[in-house]
């Protein structure tokens, strides 16, 4: 299938100022990935075009962008499920660099304010490991599952505003700690979300959930840590 | 260099351009009736202030409420305040009681069924808005059977 691809362009470098978008023509596989699209054009047509991929199979989170305006990973999306008119731009609500390329350090800023490790300093009572039930377990594993491809958090109005919201993916991180058994910081990581740019400026536009490409249930995350702030 | 995003930008572009599903449009929706509320309401207290300050305005004021346009933006205002109640319901009672229910299949039905019981309890009352502004502007009666009070 013959698929008609238009890109966001921006590189200051370059003298690409004032974002732009190019467009090309592409013969396609319907069961092609969006990222192949890409590669295509990178690889043959024009090497200059930037975006970040690694592993290109869904677990590294590096190649989030806007795909017919909504946010999704190149490289777990078929052609045949987004049709033959494929818009794609960079996430929203982080300063772009270059083409795809957004700074990430907004982001990560968010992620390492929320203590996003296991605190602990007693001795585990065999000198040796921490046990935890299965269920113990099985209470945070939903947010287990973040690759930190930043797709929820761009995708929230709330953050699109205002910049000082952690945004979905730092709660999703604090829950993960928050609801750990084996974890002493639930408290002060509870604290840091309850303040102006914690967890009480969601909306609830449920973006975030519908954005995620590990299925995570990013809302109902945020919602539970909003329970343990107030209970 | 990093292309400055400026909040203002960056949240017209998403709000108008993010292809959300359900969960963005009740958002946009829920924000959108809230600040034309908000609107109505400041309206609502200046006019009311001219008692005081104008009464000869006030009269004006009332006059205008009384116009086909103004009567049309009040059957839009009583949408306004019904859905954003409802949703605010639907939000409140997820997130409060049942945060297991901020799951996809269960919130893109729940938004519908937010929109469809907004509606059911809107149309009375915009039907006999509607009614009024019509008998009284107009001289057309669309509910023969009540007659003319």
């Amino acid at each position: 299938m013959l698929v008609y691809l238009k890109i966001y362009r921006y590189n200051p470098e370059a003298g690409r100022n004032v974002p732009s978008y190019d467009t090309y023509n592409i013969e396609a596989e319907p069961t092609d990935r969006v990222l192949d699209l890409l590669e295509e054009v990178k690889g043959h047509i024009d090497g200059t075009l930037s975006y970040r991929r690694s592993c290109a199979h869904g677990v590294c989170g590096s190649d989030a962008m806007r795909i017919n305006g909504r946010n999704m990973l190149a490289c777990k999306v078929l052609v045949k499920d987004v049709g033959s008119e494929i818009t794609v731009e960079p996430i929203l609500g982080l300063p772009v660099l270059k083409d795809m390329i957004v700074d990430m350090e907004p982001f990560f800023d968010s992620y390492k304010a929320v203590m996003p490790f296991l605190v602990n300093d007693d001795i585990p009572a065999d000198g040796k490991e921490r046990l935890q039930s299965p269920e113990q377990r099985e209470r945070f594993d939903d947010t287990t599952k973040c690759i930190m491809c930043a797709a929820c958090t761009t995708s929230c109005p709330v953050f699109w505003a205002d910049d000082q919201y952690v945004g979905p993916a730092a709660v999703v991180a604090a829950h993960r700690f928050i609801f750990d058994s084996r974890d002493q910081a639930g408290d002060d990581r509870l604290k840091i979300l309850s303040d102006h740019g914690g967890v009480f400026r969601c909306r609830t536009a449920f973006n975030c959930t519908e954005a995620c490409p590990r299925e995570i249930h990013v809302t109902q995350a945020i919602a539970e840590v909003k329970q343990a702030i107030t209970s | 260099m990093a292309s400055s995003v400026s909040p203002i930008k960056t949240t017209a572009a998403g709000y108008v351009g993010y292809q959300g599903r359900e969960g963005h449009y009740a958002f946009l929706l829920h924000r959108l009736t809230g600040l034309g509320t908000l609107l109505f309401l400041l309206i609502h207290i200046l006019d009311t202030s001219t008692v005081y300050f104008f009464p000869a305005l006030y009269e004006h004021a009332i006059a205008l409420y009384r116009s086909t346009p103004f009567m049309l933006g009040e059957i839009g205002l009583v949408f306004a305040v019904v859905y954003h109640g409802v949703n605010g319901l639907r939000i409140a009672v997820t997130d409060l009681w049942m945060p297991k229910r901020w799951a996809i299949q269960t919130q893109r039905k729940a938004v519908w069924t937010t929109l469809v019981i907004s509606v059911i309890l809107w149309a009375p009352a915009a039907l006999w808005m509607l009614y009024n502004m019509l008998l009284h502007n107009h001289g057309i009666n669309i509910l023969p059977f009540i007659g003319t009070h």
